[in-house]
């Protein structure tokens, strides 16, 4: 078997809790596997445990019981972190360093240097829209544009795996549909995603695989459409139906034993609405 | 973009180039705090100042200034080391940026090493440029009392005057003044360590800076504690071991004041000099081993 892009086994993490008795425990006894090219939504409700299994992931924080590794290396240890890129919540990066100069910074902790890290920060400040905001200050950058850096930064180095951690969170619909896109992006090239989010129509975009936490616990895990899918149930999407072709399809499904739930009109969503009404616009000046 | 980390060099357990980005990076964030510039103008005012305090002898101008100067250079330095160091750490992991910089191939140790170099290098700027200052007020000042003393002693014999030159020229400007400022700076650096390791388990930046006040304090006065408990009790290996301890954490300050020798003219013997240095680097290798070490198990 091929190594997977992630592999956590058994695992557990306690916090001791000082001059209190009961230890807080994050995570317990985790077990995941994700593939390589895959996005993987870690869901779940806040204090669940999602950052903490990130952290354990990325070596910030050592497991109290357990294994993880990226790409079939321990990820304890500092070389497993070349295949990985980073994007944590709300980051906020050295702000009295510009677009270019925080891509830089980054590359350089990656081993990058001269005309290959040059390249690299115009290819990255190209792919997240902010190559005229590029020579500005991250101080007056807005949350949507921090998020992009972030995400940049995080792909500086060519990583196999991003992991993402709330990659949404705070930023407006039209800021969170271009990370929506970019991480769309990052799968068609092959990328791993592991992303962690309680926005969950959002996950449900993006994600092949998910995983519930709750409590520390995974409590349902598996593809996407599988965990959500009605086994009983499927939707037919009509267009210029009159009402009568729609009573005689009724009439038609009544005659199998079969019901009609629901027959209403199509809608929009209310993001979609305000993308349209707002004319989706991406904060390039 | 490709499936491969292509482009990169293979991980090294340790890179030069990664501890330097950090390096770099922090003196730009230690120049961009306004503390920095606050302390050197008032660090440079007073030592500009000393020329104006009241003297009667050329001796005693000199002494004055350089008594002044150097003492305006040990202080700011060190009040520098500590307030600049103390926010490092707690700031990044305040801000988050420690998660994005050490999830990338970065050991712990090259971060720890990246901040405290570039904690040393604005130590090393503005000591550079507050010895320009210094070196410059006392060589006009000299070259002043030269062209009075010459002045006033015009009709005296050669002999007199040669004599009186070399006096002037003694007690001003000499080259005892450089082992001086070297360990002013040592004394910094050492600071500068001591202040990161207590930073990596300090939970606030007061916490630091009143736990090392503390320590600058003690520091200072502990070789008289040291003698006079030498003198109280026996000197049994316990004793001793208990000592070393106390001076492991609260570091003898007072080595490092070699100012009172300087501003009298007296030479400082290179070999005090050479201890010293190695004390200085000991002290500050140790403590940031000892940080390095702390920071390697914090989980954060």
């Amino acid at each position: 078997m091929s190594d997977a892009a992630v592999t956590v086994s058994g695992l557990t993490k306690v916090f001791p809790v000082p001059f209190h008795r009961e230890p807080v425990i994050a995570v317990r006894n985790l077990d995941l596997r994700i593939e390589p090219g895959e996005v993987y939504g870690l869901l779940g409700p806040n204090g669940s445990g999602k950052s903490t299994t990130l952290k354990i992931i990325l070596g910030l924080v050592s497991p109290t019981r357990g294994r993880t590794e990226i790409f079939g290396r321990d990820s304890s240890l500092v070389e497993s972190r070349e295949a990985v890129g980073f994007l944590p919540e709300n980051p906020y990066f050295y702000k009295y360093l510009t677009g270019e100069e925080t891509l830089r910074f980054f590359g350089k902790l990656c081993g990058l240097s001269g005309s290959r890290l040059r390249e690299r920060a115009d290819q990255l400040l190209e792919l997240v829209g902010l190559t005229n905001v590029r020579s500005r200050r991250l101080s007056t950058y807005s949350k949507g544009m921090l998020q992009r850096i972030g995400l940049a930064q995080a792909l500086i180095h060519e990583p196999k795996l991003v992991v993402l951690d709330e990659p949404t969170a705070g930023v407006d619909p039209a800021g969170s549909c271009d990370i929506r896109n970019l991480i769309v992006d990052l799968k068609r090239r092959g990328i791993t995603v592991l992303l962690s989010s309680h926005l969950l129509a959002q996950a449900q975009e993006i994600c092949d695989h998910v995983g519930i936490l709750a409590n520390g616990v995974l409590v349902r895990e598996g593809r996407l459409e599988e965990l959500i899918a009605i086994e009983n149930r499927t939707e037919l999407v009509l267009e210029n139906a009159s009402d009568a072709l729609v009573d005689r399809i009724n009439a038609l499904a009544t005659s199998s034993n079969a019901k009609l739930i629901a027959r209403r009109r199509s809608t929009t969503t209310l993001e979609r609405l305000f993308l349209d009404a707002t004319n989706n616009p991406k904060e390039k000046s | 973009m490709s499936n491969k980390t292509a482009g990169i060099n293979r991980h090294r357990s340790f890179s030069l180039a990664r501890v330097f980005a950090i390096t770099t990076n922090t003196l730009t964030e230690l120049t961009r705090l306004k503390v920095f510039y606050i302390l050197l103008i008032f660090a440079l005012l007073l030592i500009g100042s000393s020329v104006f305090m009241a003297r009667l002898t050329f001796q005693q101008e000199f002494q004055i200034l350089k008594d002044v100067s150097l003492g305006a250079m040990s202080i700011f330095t060190s009040l520098l080391a500590i307030i600049a160091t103390a926010r490092l750490i707690p700031q990044d992991i305040e801000d988050r940026t420690v998660y994005t910089i050490l999830a990338k191939p970065v050991p712990r140790f090259e971060y720890i090493v990246g901040k405290l170099t570039g904690v040393l290098l604005l130590l090393s700027i503005s000591m550079l440029v507050m010895s320009a200052m210094f070196l410059a007020v006392l060589y006009l000042r000299e070259q002043t009392v030269l062209h009075e003393t010459l002045r006033q002693m015009s009709a005296a014999p050669r002999e007199q005057i040669d004599d009186a030159l070399r006096a002037i020229r003694s007690s001003a400007l000499n080259i005892d003044i450089l082992p001086g400022i070297v360990i002013i700076y040592l004394k910094a650096c050492l600071l500068a360590a001591l202040t990161l390791f207590v930073s990596t388990f300090a939970t606030t930046n007061i916490f630091t800076i009143v736990v090392m006040v503390v320590i600058y304090f003690i520091g200072h006065l502990q070789a008289t504690a040291r003698e006079y408990w030498l003198q109280e009790h026996s000197t049994g290996w316990m004793t001793r071991a208990f000592l070393a301890l106390v001076a492991l954490i609260f570091p003898d300050l007072q080595t490092f004041n070699l100012v009172d020798d300087i501003v009298v003219g007296a030479a400082i013997p290179l070999g005090l000099v050479a201890k010293t240095v190695v004390l200085g680097v000991f002290y500050t290798t140790i403590y940031t081993f000892l940080a390095a070490f702390v920071f390697y198990g914090k989980e954060l």
